[in-house]
């Protein structure tokens, strides 16, 4: 999958989204809203499994005002977001952020499992 | 170390202070001379290492120094200068491992040199610092982190395409004084065994990164597989008993060969963990018995067999870093 991601070029952030830039030339916005309910660490993303703790989530993510993160390169594979309130934990891989970009599941309709190994 | 340049003297200045500090405050001077002196240091050392690589684990028997030295040795095969900082002062295996048991600090001109261990690779070990290796380390913590930032200060490396990290287990006070101390650390390495409390500790580990600012380059499973072969009539079909009272079906080839991997402590843990978390899966090493033979006789296993299983996954996982290193998309991302 990665092989075929076009390269993120650009991100800029704005007042309540960011603008992604590929080099592709494709641009894309993601609502803050959309990328904090998104989140991939092992706290929220447990919270997207079932519908209650879904909505309990999005109007979670949502009730927060609206600020500009800091952003971070993480290694070669992904981004982070540095927020003052809300959960920073999450290492968002280009991969899930251009499942963001075009409106798609970045679970990929996969539950979050804890430990079954 | 050097004279300090903190020179007492009288002002012609209407200072009412006394001018002639203290034997205290002449101390304090000094150590914070030497404190400024040790920082520039780093700067220095810092900059002439060009890759620094932190391998952790959350749990203690997964195989950590082997993969540190494991990475090492696989780096230095290709060609690369690279030195180990052991960092695990209560039990450092790297010198035993590389060859250099028994070898002693070498110190010039209050500078720490490093030992140089099989492939050239430089080391540098709290065990160097033992009497002997039956004596236990019982430092306090002041006195483990001092220890440790002499150990990044105050070592001469000289120029380095990679420097291995290797930590005690868990998630304790050396990582964090090490992230705190030696600048534009490039990422760790978190060692796993499959079996599930050795991932729930490495989840910890891969948090713990998020506290210490530092990327996760992903997740090695150790002990990932153990593969038996042997010679039976040829063409024949033999039933192995394996862990957990599991069967395993093979069939012996057209010269009576036959292999077949056994999950010792199950499989692909390690995988699962890395995608769960969203970092990097590096690869998974075999389970090798020439490890724990190599690491007695100080012969590793990259050295004595550098083509066989083990090195060959020791490379890949090494093309995964590497891969996760090098210039990438992170590089020229714009970011406003």
């Amino acid at each position: 999958m990665s092989d075929k991601l076009p390269v993120m070029k650009r991100l800029e952030r704005r007042d309540v989204d960011i603008l992604v830039s590929y080099d592709n030339d494709q641009n894309f916005i993601i609502t803050y809203d959309d990328i904090r309910y998104s989140c991939p660490c092992a706290k929220c993303s447990p919270q997207r499994n079932n519908d209650e703790s879904s909505k309990y989530l999005r109007r979670e993510v949502e009730s927060i005002a609206a600020e500009k993160p800091k952003v971070k390169t993480v290694g070669k594979y992904a981004i982070s977001f540095e927020w003052t309130s809300g959960c920073s934990s999450g290492i968002y891989r280009f991969e899930r952020i251009w499942s963001l970009a075009n409106k798609e599941d970045p679970d990929n309709g996969r539950g979050y499992v804890h430990g079954v190994w | 170390m050097a004279e300090s340049p903190v020179s007492i003297h009288n002002s012609d200045s209407d200072d009412s202070e006394d001018p002639n500090p203290s034997p205290q405050q002449q101390k304090q001077m000094e150590q914070a001379y030497a404190q400024m002196k040790r920082k520039m240091s780093v700067q220095e050392i810092s900059r002439k290492i060009k890759h620094k690589i932190m391998v952790l684990s959350g749990k203690g028997g997964v195989g950590k120094s082997t993969v540190s030295t494991g990475l090492a040795l696989s780096l230095a095969q290709r060609g690369h200068s690279v030195g180990i900082l052991d960092i695990d002062i209560t039990g450092p295996n790297v010198p035993k491992m590389m060859g250099l048991d028994g070898h002693r600090l070498h110190v010039e001109e209050g500078r720490i040199h490093p030992a140089q261990g099989h492939l050239g690779v430089k080391v540098i070990s709290m065990a160097f610092l033992l009497e002997d290796e039956d004596t236990p380390v019982v430092w306090r913590g002041p006195i483990k982190l001092g220890a440790i930032q002499q150990f990044i200060g105050d070592v001469e490396w000289g120029e380095l395409d990679y420097l291995v990290i290797d930590f005690p287990p868990g998630t304790s006070d050396e990582p964090l004084t090490v992230a705190q101390s030696l600048p534009d650390i490039d990422g760790m390495v978190i060692v796993t065994t499959p079996q599930e409390v050795a991932l729930l500790d490495s989840r910890k580990s891969i948090n713990f990164s998020e506290s210490l600012k530092v990327p996760v380059l992903g997740v090695v499973e150790n002990m990932s597989g153990y593969t038996i072969r042997g010679t039976a009539m040829a063409n024949t079909e033999l039933v192995i008993a394996g862990p957990g009272g599991k069967s395993h079906k093979v069939t012996s080839d057209g010269d009576g060969n036959f292999s077949v991997t056994l999950d010792i402590f199950k499989k692909g843990g390690g995988k699962s963990t890395a995608e769960e978390f969203e970092v990097p899966f590096l690869g998974a090493l075999p389970f090798d018995p020439g490890f724990v033979r190599g690491g007695d006789d100080g012969v590793h296993r990259i050295v004595s067999d550098p083509d066989g299983e083990s090195a060959i996954a020791f490379s890949k996982v090494v093309d995964s870093i590497l891969e996760q290193i090098s210039e990438s998309p992170g590089d020229s991302l714009e970011i406003i």
